[in-house]
């Protein structure tokens, strides 16, 4: 049964209240930072959509990085480890965010997180979010910069179809261009929208495949 | 689904507002949702409807008044609406983050946020 209440005029109050929603996750995104840069440790957050290759990428900056840094990686993943399971196989230390339901990590999520590793000596975290072109844009996580994976097998039109994600990275990774003629994609082309929405935006064109451009994306994040 | 966060943190706020002042029914809430922020009205109003059932917010309505984009170029100094790109195949033009008078690259100053307004109760 509803129940209507109709209040007279006088009756009603209207209270200004001005509270973002984001700020909360903002606050904590700004906390991890602090900390991280306390220890001098450079966050990096890969985002990009459902088998766009965030993961094999990972996997190849560790390899390029291991030998060189301490680094880790956490990895953003509804339900599995088998994510994980791949990065440990390197050697590094690996703290697997399970989200469960939720489609994009946030700031509380990696906070705890950073409480489950030692930053002492670490130079680098990369932070692979989940699988996801749009929400992930709005929860910043404390990094010091957000990395882009698009790869030309999501077609070629995935960088104006998910603006905000472009407009809020750092960097650009334009990823399996071996593949780029089977799938009929011009990687010119992807990389021109990507400038059309951010112009000072570094795309690097990669291919995890034949090595293309890792060697660059690693140093870009380096300089970061 | 980051709606359901969105609307989970709108009726978080409001309730904790509502029960401080011992207010009994609410009977609107106002949102102001930046044009930049990924945000989708429609979805943002379903999660609100679901999740408000059985609270002092049931039944109330949810007013979201869009916030457009102001941009500010660190090399021109221009400040206002930003370029947007409409030939894109998207719905309506996406905003960029390009000067419209130098084109260099500009930061956003307005509508990247989401913010409760207001609350109207009785």
């Amino acid at each position: 049964m509803i129940q209507t209440i109709e209040a007279s005029p006088d009756e009603i109050y209207d209270i200004e209240l001005e509270h973002s929603l984001l700020e909360a996750n903002a606050t904590l995104a700004r906390k991890n930072r602090a900390l991280l840069d306390s220890y001098g440790v450079t966050a990096i957050d890969v985002m990009g959509a459902i088998g766009s290759g965030k993961t094999t990428l990972v996997g190849q900056l560790i390899k390029r990085l291991k030998d060189r840094f301490r680094v880790a990686v956490f990895n953003g993943d509804a339900t599995t480890s088998n994510d994980a399971d791949l990065i440990a196989g390197q050697g590094v230390p690996v703290v697997q965010i399970a989200t469960v339901n939720g489609c994009h990590l946030d700031a509380n999520l990696v906070g705890r997180a950073l409480q489950k590793i030692s930053l002492e000596g670490l130079r680098m975290i990369l932070i692979e979010n989940i699988g996801n072109l749009i929400c992930p844009a709005e929860f910043p996580l404390g990094s010091k910069a957000r990395v882009v994976v698009v790869s030309v097998t999501e077609g070629q039109y995935m960088v104006r179809k998910h603006p905000q994600m472009f407009l809020g990275a750092n960097l650009v990774v334009v990823n399996k261009v071996d593949l780029a003629a089977a799938m009929d994609v011009n990687v010119d082309s992807l990389t021109r929208d990507v400038h059309r929405l951010k112009p000072d935006i570094t795309v690097i064109p990669t291919s995890c495949r034949t090595g293309l451009g890792l060697e660059e994306v690693t140093a870009t994040l380096l300089a970061a | 689904m980051h709606e359901l966060s969105i609307a989970s943190a709108v009726v978080e706020k409001v309730l904790g507002f509502a029960q401080v002042r011992d207010i009994k029914k609410i009977l609107s809430v106002r949102l102001a949702v930046g044009e930049l922020s990924a945000v989708e009205p429609e979805q943002l109003r379903f999660c609100y409807t679901a999740i408000t059932q059985q609270t002092a917010m049931e039944d109330s309505v949810l007013e979201i008044e869009t916030v457009e984009v102001v941009v500010r170029c660190p090399r021109c100094s221009y400040r206002g609406p930003p370029k947007y790109w409409s030939d894109a195949l998207s719905a309506a033009p996406i905003p960029t983050l390009e000067c419209p008078t130098c084109g260099w690259a500009v930061e956003p100053a307005e509508g990247n946020d989401c913010a409760i307004k207001s609350v109207k109760f009785i």
